[in-house]
């Protein structure tokens, strides 16, 4: 499920069923003019990543609006508002947090966050729409499906 | 025709190659099985509402496989190209069997023998829920009503899929 109107009715229904919440962490930044596109790449690439598990799993998980923030932002803070987001969701009985993330520099705040942060390794690539590109890309989805199940189990 | 073929195929494989040399990527896709029988040699074309999924009548067995497909589609504000996908299989009749892969309690894809415990059925891995291979739901599991089917036809040996339509409930 999505946060919009439709899905959410949904959602207020048959919460106990729904209690995952995916949650991409997206970076953007405007100081390295030479990074400027691989950024906004990662953020293309992000959401069809968020996308494509959404829709393998929409009975069971909320894909929430993306958790945003500047590349170079000291992630010792960050981490903080971050669980600030996955605590408001646990007002309902969501039990699971997965974080999506192509960022390594989280890696070392791992244990502070209360989330389960699934790192990913970037795919360099003029346009994702290849066959070979979308085949990696389906692939990758499909392992990061059954590891949020291994969560589920 | 043959040669523009070929200049496309030239340059997925570049893209390919260039693109692999993350090698992790790579060889994450060649060691685990593509479970999906994706990507038809074919490009789609239009015959009426359906689609062709790029699946040829022949190379339907009776063991079901997931095709996918593109459709446009216009949703509210947005027009864009979705992707949609099926089981197909021949039942013991020899009949072609076309079944949504939407789980029919929350919407989760379904896979044919997704779970080790219960061979011969769909499996949907969000609430256990179970369909027998006709999409008839298994009874006390979640799902409430059978898998949808899809209208489909066959023309020129290849198959022809259009809208899930739902079925009477078990
Ligand atoms: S979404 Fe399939 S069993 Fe709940």
């Amino acid at each position: 499920m999505k946060w919009k109107k439709a899905d959410v009715e949904k959602y207020v229904q048959a919460k106990e069923y729904i209690d995952t919440i995916l949650l991409p962490l997206i970076p953007f930044q405007f100081s390295q003019d030479k990074d400027i596109e691989l950024v906004a790449s990662q953020n293309d690439l992000l959401h069809i990543f968020a996308s494509e598990i959404e829709k393998e799993l929409a009975g069971r998980v909320m894909l929430l609006p993306s958790y945003h923030y500047i590349s170079s932002a000291a992630k010792s803070e960050e981490y903080l508002r971050l669980n600030s987001w996955i605590q408001e969701t646990e007002k309902q009985p969501f039990e699971h947090a997965i974080l999506l993330t192509f960022d390594a520099s989280w890696k070392k705040y791992e244990k502070e966050i209360t989330g389960n942060l699934i790192w990913l390794p970037m795919i360099q690539s003029e346009s994702f729409d290849s066959k070979q590109i979308k085949g990696l890309i389906k692939n990758q989805v499909e392992q990061i499906c059954e590891m949020i199940r291994a969560y589920w189990q | 025709m043959s040669d523009y073929k070929q200049q496309v195929s030239r340059r997925q494989f570049l893209n390919y190659t260039l693109t692999g040399v993350g090698g992790f990527m790579a060889a994450g896709m060649l060691a685990s099985p593509l479970r999906m029988a994706i990507d038809p040699v074919l490009q789609p074309s239009r015959s009426g509402d359906l689609a062709n999924v790029g699946l040829a009548e022949e190379d339907i067995t009776t063991e079901p496989q997931r095709v996918e497909w593109k459709v446009e589609q216009v949703d509210g504000w947005y027009e864009s190209e979705v992707t949609k996908s099926a089981w197909v299989f021949k039942n013991d009749k020899g009949e072609i069997v076309a079944l949504s892969p939407v789980c029919k309690h929350l919407g989760c894809m379904v896979s044919w023998e997704g779970s080790e415990k219960y061979p011969n059925e769909f499996f949907c891995p969000c609430h256990d829920g179970r369909y027998y291979k006709d999409g008839t739901n298994v009874p006390g599991t979640p799902p409430p009503e059978p898998l949808d089917v899809f209208e489909q036809k066959v023309e020129n040996g290849m198959l022809f899929l259009g809208k899930a339509h739902p079925r009477k409930g078990a």
